[in-house]
């Protein structure tokens, strides 16, 4: 029984002493959204995504949501990344481990969001305000799985 | 006071019929020099009893002999008493088994340590602020899986102040309206 307490101590000390394993970098992709009314036809970008699209339909007034931006990064834990989302839009994202980030959103280079969020795995985290003319602009974070899809699933389910 | 000195009497009187005495003092002890009629008369009554149970003790037979039967009762109390303390441990040993589970300590200390963890930053579950002028209300969305913080100008001298208004306009100045 002694032996046995020894050995678990000496488990447990192993676990406390090893280094730890260096967490993962997070990746994570930024799409900047358009919101308008005006029709696909009319308008030069794409639809958005879908499944997000479809989101923000449940929330937001808009008839139509345009991807202006798509970027992915990979941010090393406790580093800042920054993504120029548009000419005026950019954003800085900083892993502050755990799939938690900081996320500051600049105009201009003038800061008018800063907030930190865990992501969940699928879940998008939105930033979004009015704009001219009855539209609104959206910036989607949303973390990245590290497996790529299977597009056989992908043509399967279509 | 008398009756302290009776019953002290009286004990003198017993050990002087039972022999208990020594010799200088028995002689000092005779009865009737000392308690004149009283204490001859309870040397009398020490005197038939001594008698009386030296003929009439009932005798008690054991079914085992004497020695056996008083060897026993000789285990019986050394079960009960305490037993022999043992042998103290060399110091040497002592102390090591108390290092023996430094080590163990030092883990458990450790992990202890790491459970706290006073190093690590704050874990704050959400914070948010907004820009000077800008106003920031977060709602979920748990059916959807999301997240959406809805920003808001506040300044009404500065309408156009919103992030995309100005030259960026995610769907101002790259979406092409015919």
């Amino acid at each position: 029984m002694r032996q046995f307490f020894h050995f678990l101590l000496a488990g447990m000390a192993f676990t406390a002493i090893a280094p730890p394993v260096p967490a993962a970098d997070l990746k994570l992709e930024a799409r900047l959204i358009w919101g308008a009314n005006d029709e696909k036809e009319t308008v030069k970008h794409k639809p958005a995504d879908p499944e997000l699209s479809d989101k923000l339909h449940r929330m937001f007034k808009w008839k139509n949501y345009y991807e202006i931006t798509n970027k992915t990064a990979g941010i090393a834990v406790s580093q800042n990344c920054d993504l120029k989302l548009s000419d005026a839009c950019a954003i800085r994202v900083k892993n502050l481990g755990g799939s938690r980030v900081e996320v500051n959103c600049t105009d201009h280079g003038r800061q008018i969001y800063k907030g930190a969020y865990a992501l969940a795995p699928s879940q998008w985290l939105v930033v979004g305000g009015n704009d001219t003319a009855d539209t609104a602009w959206f910036v989607g974070l949303r973390p990245l799985d590290d497996k790529p899809s299977d597009p056989k699933k992908a043509i399967s389910k279509n | 006071m008398n009756d302290d000195l009776e019953v002290n009497l009286e004990l003198k009187l017993q050990a002087w019929l039972d022999g208990e005495l020594s010799a200088p003092y028995s002689r000092c002890i005779n009865p009737e020099i000392v308690g004149g009629e009283e204490a001859s008369r309870l040397i009398d009554e020490l005197q038939a009893i001594k008698a009386a149970l030296a003929g009439n003790e009932t005798a008690r037979p054991v079914p085992e002999t004497r020695e056996f039967y008083w060897s026993k009762i000789e285990r019986q109390i050394q079960s009960q008493a305490p037993g022999p303390r043992p042998a103290q441990a060399p110091r040497q040993a002592v102390w090591g088994r108390w290092l023996a589970s430094l080590p163990g300590f030092a883990a458990l200390a450790c992990l202890l340590l790491l459970a706290v963890n006073p190093f690590a930053s704050p874990v704050f579950d959400e914070i948010s602020s907004a820009g000077e002028g800008m106003e920031a209300v977060t709602f979920h969305d748990q059916s959807a899986g999301m997240t959406v913080v809805w920003l808001t100008d506040t300044t009404p001298a500065r309408p156009a102040e919103s992030p995309d208004a100005k030259a960026p306009a995610p769907g101002k100045s790259e979406v092409e309206v015919e």
